[in-house]
């Protein structure tokens, strides 16, 4: 809570503080953050600006998937020949699988992270973990999330900006089912990773 | 008359120039909100960080409010607008291994390329991870492609289901939002912790 | 608090208005107004009677009539291999692929071309192509297609020829009694419009 001035004026600096951004701090150092619902509310007007003027919303898992399909048709083409999968997706998007929305996109989407952290003084290489555990243990769980997630994400058709963000933008029934599954099963998970992460 | 890319109003390659900028502005926002560290991510389901629930719904009711107003004004076409299709078995199914995957590694894709991109190791990991998982599943991809294509319902809107108009739906969705938001401030009171 | 109270305030008002108006189907324009006006003008929205019952004798698979009067008006009398579209169902969604395509020719008809014009106007206006309207309508079918007027004496030999086209595709089409053979009719039957494709509609890409 912070104090009111004592002539009642409205002080600049509490108008910051509660409207646009809160300080924490991590172990110390003080860092600042916008305020969540106006966070929210700039990420619902750019996820606006990606329907109207793409006609789609946004996404990341398929940006991997691209990857994925291009390294694989350079590293051994004959692999490529033989996975359904990789097929179906050179057959839907012919040229450049590079070439794709999601793939600049996912590029924007280093550079804008980038851009905040470096205004907000938030740029350095670490390894954030809880003191609970080590880094190392860190780096474990972290490779072994991205590998479930990564498999799950084109199992349920997007991750959660591509199918439970824009999916619920566009009242999208699989977009909402899917988010529901991703939530709750963190949700009935966490207990067992507490100690990850309290 | 949106979408403008596919009303032809601008080129593919304007289009995918326009993708880089909007993903700037996504990342931006992302980092900025506190989603480039995990343990913000992980916060929500633990009760001491809340900042998933509130942007990521507010940025959903947003956007969607966004598209009822402009569909009303007649500024976009929505039955041009991609809706995610329903396939039953592997909405469900991916989205039980994607919960899992998150609240073990504590990213998501977006979130893990806004985290590396300030340096988070863990984050880059993350992503390492991610390929894997994808090309695993493109490796086995012959095991479950039944699974994956498995009761396909079309694309339905969460409001046809319902039998409800997207505007109704629209209004249902914002209180149950708002009530998750004043449940939110209330436990982050309960569960402090020093924030990150 | 603060932050959220504001939030409430601004989007509940709107999740109000949104949720009281009618649903809003856009569906958009394709031509504008004066585009409309000069294709209206040059009238080639039209194809003759003779055009129509040439491709009728003929058989010609590109040929779709749509009758776009009531049904019960449909049952009582229908040109050859017509389906029936009233015009009040016209922006239904089960014809839009009917109508919005680009492998055959849809002519719209009536009883006279009022309405089926209003049918092309509407379809026009949202783009859809390879659509014409039967000039004259079901009223001069029925007058010089089915029941030809000989011309007189003095008439000129197009005239002569339109008749023996008449003739013999009314009888191909059950009307009127004549005996005479089917001819050759090429001079009679102006020449047929030809298909436009259409643009290739992009559908937006999208998911993970």
């Amino acid at each position: 809570m912070q104090d009111k001035p004592a002539d009642g004026s409205i002080d600049k600096k509490n108008l910051l503080n509660e409207y646009i951004m809160h300080e924490s701090s991590i172990t110390g150092k003080k860092t600042r953050y916008l305020n969540p619902y106006l966070g929210g509310v700039l990420l619902g007007v750019v996820l606006l600006a990606a329907n109207f003027i793409a006609g789609r919303g946004l996404g990341a898992s398929g940006a991997i998937k691209s990857g994925v399909v291009t390294v694989v048709t350079a590293v051994n083409p004959s692999a490529g020949e033989r996975s359904g999968f990789i097929k179906e997706y050179l057959g839907a998007h012919p040229g450049n699988p590079m070439k794709n929305w999601l793939v600049f996109e996912m590029l924007g989407v280093v550079v804008g992270g980038f851009l905040s952290g470096a205004f907000a003084g938030r740029l350095k290489l670490k390894i954030e973990h809880s003191p609970k555990i080590t880094s190392g243990k860190r780096m474990m769980l972290a490779l072994l999330g991205g590998i479930l997630f990564g498999f799950g994400s084109q199992l349920g058709r997007g991750c959660t900006s591509g199918s439970a963000l824009s999916g619920m933008a566009v009242l999208s029934l699989g977009g909402f089912i899917t988010m529901m599954a991703i939530f709750g099963t963190a949700f009935a998970l966490a207990y067992f990773f507490r100690n990850n992460w309290i | 008359m949106g979408p403008l890319a596919v009303n032809e109003i601008i080129s593919d390659n304007t289009n995918l120039f326009l993708a880089f900028v909007i993903g700037i502005a996504f990342g931006f926002v992302l980092e900025a909100s506190g989603f480039s560290s995990s343990r913000k991510l992980a916060g929500v389901f633990y009760g001491y960080d809340t900042v998933v629930l509130k942007v990521f719904f507010t940025g959903a009711i947003t956007a969607m409010l966004g598209l009822l107003f402009f569909s009303l004004f007649g500024w976009i076409d929505l039955n041009l607008v991609y809706v995610n299709p329903t396939y039953l078995s592997s909405a469900i199914t991916g989205g039980i291994i994607m919960g899992a995957g998150f609240i073990i590694g504590g990213y998501c894709p977006g979130t893990s390329f806004c985290g590396a991109s300030i340096g988070k190791i863990d984050a880059m990991i993350f992503i390492i991870g991610l390929f894997i998982g994808v090309a695993a599943f493109g490796a086995g991809y012959k095991w479950w492609d039944g699974l994956y294509m498995a009761s396909f319902l079309g694309a339905p809107k969460i409001s046809e289901s319902l039998g409800l108009t997207d505007g109704v739906f629209a209004l249902i969705l914002i209180l149950v939002a708002l009530g998750m938001f004043w449940a939110a401030e209330w436990a982050e009171k309960k569960f402090p912790r020093e924030e990150y | 608090m603060k932050s959220r109270l504001w939030l409430a305030l601004f989007l509940i008002p709107l999740g109000l208005i949104i949720a009281a108006v009618p649903q809003n189907k856009t569906h958009p324009y394709k031509l504008s107004a004066s585009q409309l006006l000069e294709e209206v003008n040059t009238r080639t929205q039209f194809i003759t009677p003779e055009t129509v019952a040439d491709m009728i004798v003929k058989k010609d698979p590109q040929l779709q009539l749509i009758d776009v009067r009531s049904q019960d008006e449909f049952e009582k009398f229908r040109l050859p291999g017509a389906i029936n579209i009233p015009l009040n169902d016209l922006l239904s969604d089960q014809y839009t692929d009917l109508l919005d395509q680009d492998v055959k020719m849809n002519v719209f008809y009536a009883n006279s071309t009022v309405t089926a014009n209003e049918a092309w106007m509407i379809t026009r206006q949202l783009g859809y192509s390879n659509i014409l309207v039967l000039e004259g309508g079901l009223n001069y079918w029925f007058e010089n297609i089915l029941n030809p007027r000989q011309p007189s004496s003095t008439s000129s030999d197009e005239e002569f020829a339109k008749y023996d086209f008449r003739r013999s595709a009314s009888q191909a089409l059950g009307g009127g009694e004549v005996t005479t053979q089917p001819a050759a009719s090429k001079n009679a039957a102006s020449p047929k419009p030809a298909i436009l494709a259409k643009p290739t509609k992009k559908k937006a890409a999208g998911g993970c």
